[in-house]
């Protein structure tokens, strides 16, 4: 492991059986079967533990939990605007710095958690959480990127993966392809333009196994505001059966399509390292024709997302993370 | 004089079907000088996969559009049907949608001598037992087939869509006649298979139509939840977190007492504890929960709470130690730990005879279909084999 992650002192959960077995996050939600997102959340609140706030942003993760006068959360949680998943995290850390410090409650540690989806938190709310960065609070914003606006019934985002088909990109007669962006790359956006911001990171909820558990223990110990972007296989808006969520996640990730990495006060860690020096990849194919979203793609579509992810980690500057190229020149 | 019909349906695994179905009653009664028009539940969008959901279809032969849509238009549910599809039998059990309705009875809505039209491979009496009992006597039909199961971009075309049509028109001519549903189908497609399909589907359930007597079915078992009055709500909307309680063993952690959705499931997991090596990657990768641990270190699974996702299945590292059910194998929600706890043999005899001697798989893709296989059983005492992964 990298040199920054033995500097970064926290409450490493070593193996499976070390995973704290009570829930605060608990049954009774209204999200889909296998959903991944759930997964997110029910993880991130396990390895913050009980003492610890949560506001959550419109989006599936919000009326799937909190909706009918009944909620599966244990811990204080609070939903918030599409866009305030920043805002609403520095809001929540002052008060309590605030309260501590006219001894209105006893001083101590009380983890502050924010999340938003893709785009609530990678479109809409990007620059209350780009504020939110540049302050000194203790917060984490965690994004769960299922790559659609799921809970109005998939609507295409910044964070979708080109060539999907969604509602707001249908598959036509004439044009195939109506989803033609790439992926915004939010996490390492993030990690570029707020130095001091000291801990970014990408994660899986499933893949690799004790992984997103650990890197919330890291954001929240490392101090500051911190922010992770998690992948999550949506069965519903993916199109494929909810047996299958945690292979989606490995397939994505093991492809390089959906990069994992931690960024700790400016050094870039692979979480899986899939440049063909290191472990390499495999098809983006073994990825996307598991997905009913991709069923349209030709030949030549699976080439051209090939393409970009060879790309991205054969010759960006910082493979994966950061899309520049080339040495610096000085312009004449 | 207005026809009512609801099609009750697994949410996004058969949205499409549902919308088709109910699209083209309006189509085909058109066809026959009628007036009609469809729309889903309000309450139940945005859906989730498996919640259980409703599509409605009304059609008057004597009211203008407007009139109908009036009559019918903007409302939360319909107060009674003449016609309830079921396009997945385990619903059968009952249905709890999204929106806070309870666990209702499948029949709810059926009026007297109206029909419930039910896609299954099942007897009647073998759905009949989980049906609640209705103070008047109404009609089952069995339209033999399968679930139709797909995702939201790739649709099953396995024809249960025109064998749904030709059975609606076998319970209630003047409602659909068959020459108008075989007319609509071959304008539409010119596909000589679809109009066999309806007009075999025609045939077939007009001799599996039985009636259901007020003595038949059960006391139903669950209550309405009461909707809280406006001025009942706290103030800025708060809604009491569920409170913090864990201990090892069968329900020993807290859970939403409110919402419990196990009417979600299609399938259910059945544990075989000999085989299990503790691995907890079931409780571990569970979506919903729903893994109990237990004192001795494996883990019980609350059926209550279980949306019979699969997942559990799937990434079990041994053979034949969780394994997929249909929902209607089972009466209830037991604990199957301290089944096996009490009774270790009788427990394994037990869920090996629900489980049967083939194993349903769906494709990755839940509108390619599905793959059948035979179970290879592990006897008690047999050494656990490593799981094969279903995924193709």
């Amino acid at each position: 492991m990298a040199t920054a992650d033995k500097v970064l002192v926290y409450d490493r959960i070593k193996g499976v059986k070390q995973i704290p077995l009570e829930e605060f996050y608990t049954s009774g939600h209204r999200t889909c079967q296998g959903c991944e997102s759930a997964t997110v959340m029910r993880q991130f609140i396990k390895a913050a533990g009980p003492r610890t706030v949560v506001a959550g942003s419109t989006g599936c993760m919000y009326v799937a939990n909190t909706s009918y006068m009944t909620t599966p959360w244990i811990v204080p949680w609070m939903h918030t605007q599409l866009g305030a998943g920043g805002s609403s995290a520095v809001g929540m850390a002052a008060g309590l710095r605030a309260l501590m410090r006219k001894n209105r409650i006893p001083q101590e540690k009380i983890n502050v958690i924010s999340f938003c989806g893709d785009l609530g938190g990678g479109d809409m709310g990007l620059s209350g959480i780009s504020g939110a960065l540049q302050t000194d609070y203790d917060l984490l914003i965690i994004m769960y990127d299922n790559e659609s606006a799921a809970n109005t019934d998939i609507q295409a985002t910044g964070l979708t993966t080109w060539g999907a088909q969604t509602t707001f990109s249908p598959v036509g007669k004439v044009e195939r392809i109506m989803h033609r962006r790439w992926k915004k790359n939010v996490a390492a956006m993030l990690a570029v333009g707020h130095p001091n911001c000291r801990y970014v990171a990408t994660a899986c909820a499933t893949f690799p196994p004790l992984d997103f558990l650990n890197k919330v223990r890291k954001a929240l110990s490392i101090g500051g505001p911190t922010f992770i972007h998690t992948y999550d296989p949506c069965p519903k808006g993916w199109d494929f059966h909810p047996r299958y969520s945690h292979e989606l996640g490995e397939l994505g990730v093991r492809s390089g399509l959906l990069p994992l990495y931690e960024i700790i006060d400016g050094e870039v860690v692979y979480t899986y390292d899939a440049r063909k020096t290191a472990k390499g990849r495999i098809p983006v194919r073994e990825y996307l024709t598991r997905q009913g979203r991709f069923a349209h793609l030709t030949e030549e579509d699976i080439a051209h997302i090939q393409r970009m992810v060879d790309q991205m980690w054969d010759e960006w500057e910082v493979p994966g993370v950061a899309p520049f190229r080339g040495t610096l020149k000085v312009s004449a | 004089m207005i026809k009512r019909v609801e099609i009750n349906y697994r949410g996004i695994f058969q949205k499409t079907l549902a919308k088709r179905i109910g699209g083209d009653i309006v189509m085909i009664a058109a066809r026959m000088g009628q007036v009609g028009f469809s729309n889903g539940r309000y309450s139940d969008a945005p859906e989730r996969n498996g919640i259980p959901c409703k599509y409605f279809a009304f059609v008057s032969p004597d009211l203008s559009e407007e009139e109908l849509e009036a009559e019918c238009g903007a409302k939360l549910d319909i107060d009674e049907a003449n016609i309830s599809v079921v396009l997945d039998d385990t619903m059968v059990k009952g249905v709890e949608p999204w929106a806070w309705h309870g666990v209702r009875p499948i029949n709810e809505k059926v009026v007297p001598y109206g029909y419930m039209l039910v896609v299954s491979r099942r007897r009647p009496e073998d759905l009949v037992r989980f049906m609640a009992r209705k103070p008047y006597p109404y009609y089952l039909a069995i339209l033999e087939g399968d679930a139709s199961f797909a995702g939201l971009w790739v649709y099953r075309d396995d024809l249960t869509h025109e064998r749904v049509l030709g059975a609606l028109a076998a319970l209630d001519p003047q409602l659909l006649s068959i020459e108008a549903v075989k007319g609509y189908l071959w304008d539409k497609t010119h596909e000589e298979h679809r109009v066999e399909a309806a007009q075999k589907a025609y045939e077939s359930v007009r001799h599996n139509v039985h009636e259901v007597t007020p003595l038949q079915g059960i006391d139903w078992p669950y209550e309405i939840p009461k909707l809280p009055k406006w001025h009942e709500f706290s103030e800025g909307v708060v809604v009491k977190a569920v409170p913090r309680e864990f201990h090892l063993g069968p329900k020993g952690q807290s859970r939403n007492q409110l919402f419990k959705r196990g009417t979600t499931k299609s399938q259910r997991p059945v544990v075989r504890f000999d085989l299990c090596t503790k691995c907890t990657l079931c409780w571990l990768e569970c979506p919903d929960q729903c893994f109990d641990p237990t004192p001795d270190g494996y883990y019980d699974v609350d059926y209550e709470y279980c949306v019979g996702c699969g997942k559990c299945a799937e990434v079990c590292p041994v053979q034949e130690c969780i394994v997929m059910v249909d929902e209607l194998a089972f009466e209830d929600n037991r604990s199957p730990w301290e089944h096996w706890k009490r009774d270790p043999e009788g427990y394994i005899r037990w869920a090996e005879e629900k489980k049967g001697t083939h194993r349903v798989l769906p494709n990755v893709v839940t509108g390619t279909g599905q793959r059948v296989v035979e179970a290879e059983p592990v006897p008690v005492g047999g050494k656990p084999k490593p799981a094969a992964r279903a995924g193709a």
